[in-house]
């Protein structure tokens, strides 16, 4: 795949998302269901690697190019993640008094809730992926608890389910 | 956030509290990872364009490098009978993480009974967009920032 095109399908997923894994839906649908360049089991996978070491949510964009075309394809997302920032430079002259503005609130905050449900909608054919028994459906449960209620960090969350999943499959 | 907020202004006093907050609230508004445009608002402020730059670089590259390590870690290893059986619990970790992230995204919104109502209905209804209707992530995300601007949040008047 041109690495260009890879750049800019990934940018139109960060740039249309205003959290690190809000832009997922958008992945998916332009590299699983538009162009078949990723499955789901690889989508999941890229998820599982942004989320399994330190760092920001959306590294998982970087695994998605890593996937598609091996470093090039990890360089081209890691540029496709951080140019989004840079936005909030011109946005601190332009928008330091208009972000209070209760409209422009307003339809921000209409899109992170529409976003959790964009969200919600890319995780169910994820989930039929995942939960193949009692195990993994107990792994579900209690990471969507804890990470809900608590403060414990996602890694350890990683590491706790990889060993469950290897005690499970030895048992 | 709490550990870069001591180094910059309390210890370092290179920016000052009312500088931070406001890169904080404009690096939420900005699309993309909150956390580099935090930094990267942050940055510009102390040293400008090449501030920003090396701010977002430095949170990025040692986490981008790793996130390819664990990745290749994964392709090397995916046909050993183990790493499959480790990485099937990791991917059920992710659909748990998937379904908190959906609920901490919502969940600020759910204070007042018609904040609840409102929630339910851009969250509902890009569900059902594009689970039932078709539509695109991006006509819905276009749809709900146009029905937003028009439908002001109760908290907000």
């Amino acid at each position: 795949m041109n690495l260009i095109v890879l750049y800019l399908l990934l940018l139109k997923a960060t740039l249309t998302s205003f959290s690190g894994m809000a832009s997922l839906p958008v992945v998916r649908n332009d590299f699983v269901v538009e162009r078949h360049l990723l499955t789901d089991r690889q989508l999941n996978t890229a998820v599982v690697a942004g989320r399994t070491g330190p760092g920001p949510n959306g590294l998982y964009v970087v695994s998605v190019g890593y996937f598609v075309d091996a470093l090039p394809g990890a360089f081209a997302a890691f540029l496709a993640l951080i140019t989004p920032a840079f936005l909030v430079i011109p946005m601190m002259r332009w928008l330091r008094e208009r972000a209070g503005t209760p409209r422009i609130r307003s339809a921000i905050q209409a899109v992170i809730l529409a976003s959790a449900g964009l969200l919600l909608a890319s995780s169910i054919p994820l989930a039929g992926d995942a939960i193949t028994g009692y195990v993994p459906l107990a792994i579900v449960a209690v990471t969507f608890v804890v990470l809900s209620f608590t403060r414990v960090d996602s890694a350890w969350l990683m590491l706790g389910a990889a060993v469950v999943g290897l005690v499970a499959a030895r048992a | 956030m709490a550990a870069l907020q001591r180094e910059l202004i309390e210890r370092k006093g290179w920016i000052r509290q009312d500088d931070f907050a406001l890169a904080y609230s404009l690096a939420r508004i900005t699309p993309g990872t909150n956390l580099l445009a935090f930094c990267a608002a942050t940055g510009a402020r102390i040293l400008g364009l090449w501030g920003a730059l090396v701010a977002v670089l430095a949170i990025s590259v040692p986490s981008t490098v790793l996130t390819v390590l664990i990745t290749a870690g994964y392709e090397t290893w995916r046909s050993n009978a183990s790493v499959t059986a480790a990485v099937g619990g990791t991917v059920a970790a992710v659909v748990g993480m998937m379904w908190a992230s959906v609920w901490l995204l919502v969940s600020p919104h759910l204070r007042r009974p018609m904040q609840v109502l409102r929630a339910l209905i851009f969250t509902g209804g890009a569900f059902l967009a594009v689970w039932k209707l078709g539509l695109t992530p991006v006509q819905v995300i276009a749809l709900a920032a146009l029905l937003g601007f028009l439908w002001k949040e109760p908290a907000a008047e």
